[in-house]
């Protein structure tokens, strides 16, 4: 009997052990393969003959090689895999004369690459400050030394200010972002402010276009608004994830234009920003008053997008215009006169101008050649196409008269097969033609080719933001490396951050605001705050000096 | 003494003989139990050795090889994190208002069901208590948040009979939130939990019903008597899974339900693992709770089966 009892305690700690076994994954570890980078000869003769290098031309045009087949692995699962179906990747596959096997998967296949040491020979992932990111230099050709090399036409179209960004210690980059706004994309203005403070059409004539500028005002029209249209909410904004502040945490700092680091680039603690928590405590009058509903702090994405669509918040501060767009377009299209608008709004006390934030300077997808790369000059020539503007144009429209024209004011327009398709079957549009999708190399400043990029309903707003965008770039991968205590601390003090930011907006009485307030402050104390903060100053100080601030 | 040894020497021998014979006499089933065998090698006992990395300090471009040890350095961490510590204390709270509502709940609609006359009555209320449990808490997590919002059903009810003046969301009030979370659960999976009941009671000979009835027993007579002692097998089965599982939580209910003023009650430790391990890529420290989790399930379920075995007078298990 005893004995049984034993086998069963064993039988059940295995199957115990089995379901903890499975969080972690296996791996199998291999000498890892480098192949040495062949290098170019003195005369500049690439590998046996292939082609000459030419400063001016960009390689893939000069390389005679045919049929190169490289496998590229991006680390999304939703990543479309076909190759030369569309007309995208076909039109990449003439010019270049090559073939890519796409790979897909996650963390731990990505992990099991790693483990093998049988790598792709193209590797694109999404977090510049991940571990794998961090040591690239590990399993990842420099891209200078693949320019030199290969093509030096690549320092042609690559950002010099990006490259320098993502430059390691050893004064080398070994990835390329899509995305990356540089100062000079900043100030072009080809990119568009994302954030707006927006109004009901309607509202805002009936109310007889008022001003929000000042604590007084903005309150005092929530009032009327409350008072004129019992039916709406006064004031929205975008729903709030567990840990995230919605669009009342930086996104209202940037519209307020709280600062952004101290004039000597150190940290500056944003969140205790008298003029910003003015406005907290204005939106806690607004709340006592009525015009904030209880439900807009729990709504999921869903139903925040459904009040989104029926228009049922007078105003709302809203961030990420472009992704709101459709639900925007569903209440234009069906309310033509009361129409969301973008207008003025809060203003700061304290005579800051607003700082609205774009995608920064590390942008979105990084790609890198690995260095067991089958053929690295294809590689860093596919880098140099996809840069161009020929590249840009044909993953944003596509081959010119089969998917685009050009009409008589230069812009880009699709052609009215390619519109059909996209507007009646955008699933066989997204297969055959593959526009704006192919994005790993992909910037917002070709938008502003066409006049088609962006939706009507957030037109407006975005040129209420013209000139209002101001670079966050020293603030970027600033957070505390993960696993380290300050990074547990820091998540801790984030989620308080949530929860006290709210608390504030429904606090009864002013009493209870500053209780809260002074509890958040209390909780950061006890959370190696000062820590924190000093693995921020030194990450900043490094951004700073990347940046040549 | 030699032939003794000799003795057990020889029977050995012929142990494996037989074995060897029975073996080769059962070949094709045995061969049919192979794929299984090597199956569970491969999914469930080879991954085993990843635990290691609880005690590694490891990243995605390490090998589970190559991280560094590190010792009990992330167990000292979750020993150590209130955060962590808040997460059991609402996991346990939670689960144990589930094991007091949604562990009676289908017992007594399963007696109820069974005691309705087949019909289409009884079918439809089948029907309709399973239903929940075949939606995803995705939706209905969405439903829930409508239903508790200040505008949703549960204030327009409450309003209507006079109970309350002003609505009130209820997701906000973190001091609701365990109950939200059990009953919720509750009432999603009762309706499925009557299932093994039922299919027990299918299994209970009328005849002593019948008899219990020449007896003089009425209704309430019959499921105590009868009903539940033969149901004792079965409810307590259940009951050793649902202690076992006391340290488990709903992770889609918690990761839906979730906002950030009931985060201080509502966080459990599979949301904590998750959000550590996953949102922030600390692998090492979410196998370390991962594996405490485990360890502590185990003694749980060994407990809680002598437990029951004491009572029942034979272990389920």
């Amino acid at each position: 009997m005893k004995n049984q009892m034993w086998k069963k305690g064993v039988c059940l700690g295995m199957a115990a052990m089995m379901t903890a076994g499975m969080l972690a994954g296996c791996g199998e570890s291999s000498e890892s393969k480098d192949t040495a980078m062949v290098q170019t000869g003195e005369d500049g003769v690439v590998e046996s003959g292939r082609y000459t290098l030419d400063a001016d031309t960009p390689a893939w045009k000069l390389d005679t090689k045919e049929d190169t087949t490289l496998t590229w692995y991006v680390n999304a699962d939703w990543w479309n895999t076909e190759w030369g179906n569309d007309v995208v990747t076909k039109q990449i596959q003439k010019d270049m004369n090559v073939n890519i096997d796409f790979v897909v998967g996650d963390d731990t296949k990505l992990n099991t690459f790693f483990a093998g040491g049988d790598m792709p020979d193209i590797i694109t992932i999404f977090d510049a400050s991940s571990s794998v990111a961090q040591k690239a230099d590990t399993w990842a050709y420099a891209l200078q030394d693949l320019a030199d090399n290969y093509d030096p036409y690549f320092y042609k179209v690559a950002s010099a200010q990006t490259l320098s960004w993502f430059a390691m210690d050893d004064g080398k980059t070994y990835g390329y972002p899509g995305y990356s706004n540089t100062q000079e994309d900043y100030d072009s203005g080809e990119i568009y402010a994302k954030t707006a403070f927006v109004i009901r059409n309607d509202v805002y004539e009936a109310l007889g276009k008022p001003s929000m500028g000042t604590q007084e005002e903005f309150l005092d029209v929530l009032n009327q608004i409350k008072e004129q249209f019992p039916d709406l909410i006064p004031l929205g904004f975008n729903n709030f994830e567990t840990d995230g502040t919605s669009s009342l945490g930086d996104t209202l700092q940037d519209f307020l234009g709280t600062p952004i680091v101290n004039d000597d680039n150190t940290f500056y603690d944003r969140n205790m920003d008298e003029d910003y928590l003015s406005w907290i405590k204005t939106l806690n009058q607004a709340y006592k008053n009525g015009c904030i509903s209880d439900d807009s702090f729990t709504d999921d994405n869903t139903a925040w997008q459904e009040k989104e669509s029926i228009g049922k918040y007078a105003c709302i501060m809203m961030d990420g215009t472009p992704q709101q767009a459709g639900f925007l377009t569903t209440f234009a299209t069906s309310n033509p006169d009361a129409a969301y608008i973008a207008i003025d709004g809060p203003k700061s006390t304290a005579g800051y101008e607003p700082k609205l934030n774009q995608a920064g300077i590390s942008g979105w997808m990084i790609t890198y050649v690995s260095k067991t790369c089958k053929d690295p000059a294809k590689a860093i020539q596919l880098y140099t196409y996809l840069l161009s503007d020929e590249g840009q144009i044909l993953t944003n429209y596509g081959v010119e008269g089969e998917t685009y024209t050009i009409n008589a004011d230069g812009k880009y327009e699709l052609t009215d097969a390619a519109k059909e398709l996209q507007a009646n079957d955008n699933d066989r549009f997204k297969k055959e033609m593959r526009l704006g999708e192919f994005i790993p190399f992909g910037h917002d400043r070709y938008k502003s080719l066409s006049d088609d990029a962006y939706p009507d309903s957030i037109k407006q707003m975005q040129e209420w933001g013209i000139g209002k965008l101001y670079p966050h770039f020293i603030l970027e991968n600033t957070d505390p490396e993960t696993g380290s205590a300050e990074a547990r601390a820091y998540s801790a003090i984030k989620t308080n951050w949530a929860t006290t930011l709210v608390g504030m907006i429904r606090a009864n009485d002013d009493a209870e605001f500053d209780s809260i307030l002074e509890s958040y402050r209390q909780f950061r104390e006890e959370n190696d705050w000062d820590a924190i903060v000093k693995v921020r100053n030194e990450k900043m100080a490094a951004n700073a000096e990347k940046l040549g601030m | 003494m030699k032939n003794k040894e000799k003795k057990k020497k020889q029977s050995l021998v012929e142990k494996a003989k037989l074995f060897v014979k029975d073996y080769r006499r059962q070949l094709p089933l045995q061969m049919m139990v192979i794929p299984g065998i090597i199956f569970m090698i491969i999914f469930c006992y080879m991954p085993i050795y990843g635990l290691t990395i609880a005690f590694k300090s490891y990243t995605v471009i390490d090998t589970i090889d190559s991280a560094k040890w590190v010792g009990w350095a992330n167990f000292k961490i979750v020993a150590t994190d209130k955060y962590f510590w808040q997460s059991v204390i609402n996991t346990l709270g939670i689960s144990f208002l589930k094991l007091l509502i949604g562990f009676t709940t289908p017992i007594i609609l399963s007696i109820m069901i069974y005691e309705l006359r087949d019909g289409p009555f009884k079918r439809i209320i089948q029907t309709i208590s399973y239903l929940p449990h075949f939606l995803s808490w995705i939706v209905l997590g969405g439903m829930i948040i409508n239903w508790l919002s200040t505008t949703g059903l549960l204030n327009q009810i409450l309003m209507a009979v006079g109970l309350v003046d002003n609505p009130t969301n209820f997701l906000l009030d973190s001091g609701k939130y365990w109950w939200i979370a059990s009953l919720s659960d509750t009432w999603k999976e009762a309706g499925w939990g009557t299932v093994l009941y039922l299919a027990t009671m299918a299994g209970i000979d009328p005849t002593y019903y019948e008899a219990a009835r020449i007896d003089g027993a009425g209704r309430l007579r019959q499921i105590t008597s009868i009903t539940l002692p033969l149901m004792k097998t079965i409810i307590s089965l259940n009951f050793i899974l649902t202690i076992s599982g006391l340290l488990k939580s709903n992770l889609d209910q918690t990761l839906v339900l979730m906002n950030s003023q009931n985060q201080a009650k509502a966080e459990v430790i599979d949301s904590y693992v998750y959000r550590m391990g996953m949102t922030q890529g600390d692998f090492s420290y979410a196998t370390a709770v991962g594996l405490g989790v485990s360890v502590v399930s185990v003694i749980l379920l060994v407990t809680a089966n002598k437990i029951t075995g004491k009572i029942n007078e034979e272990s389920v298990l």
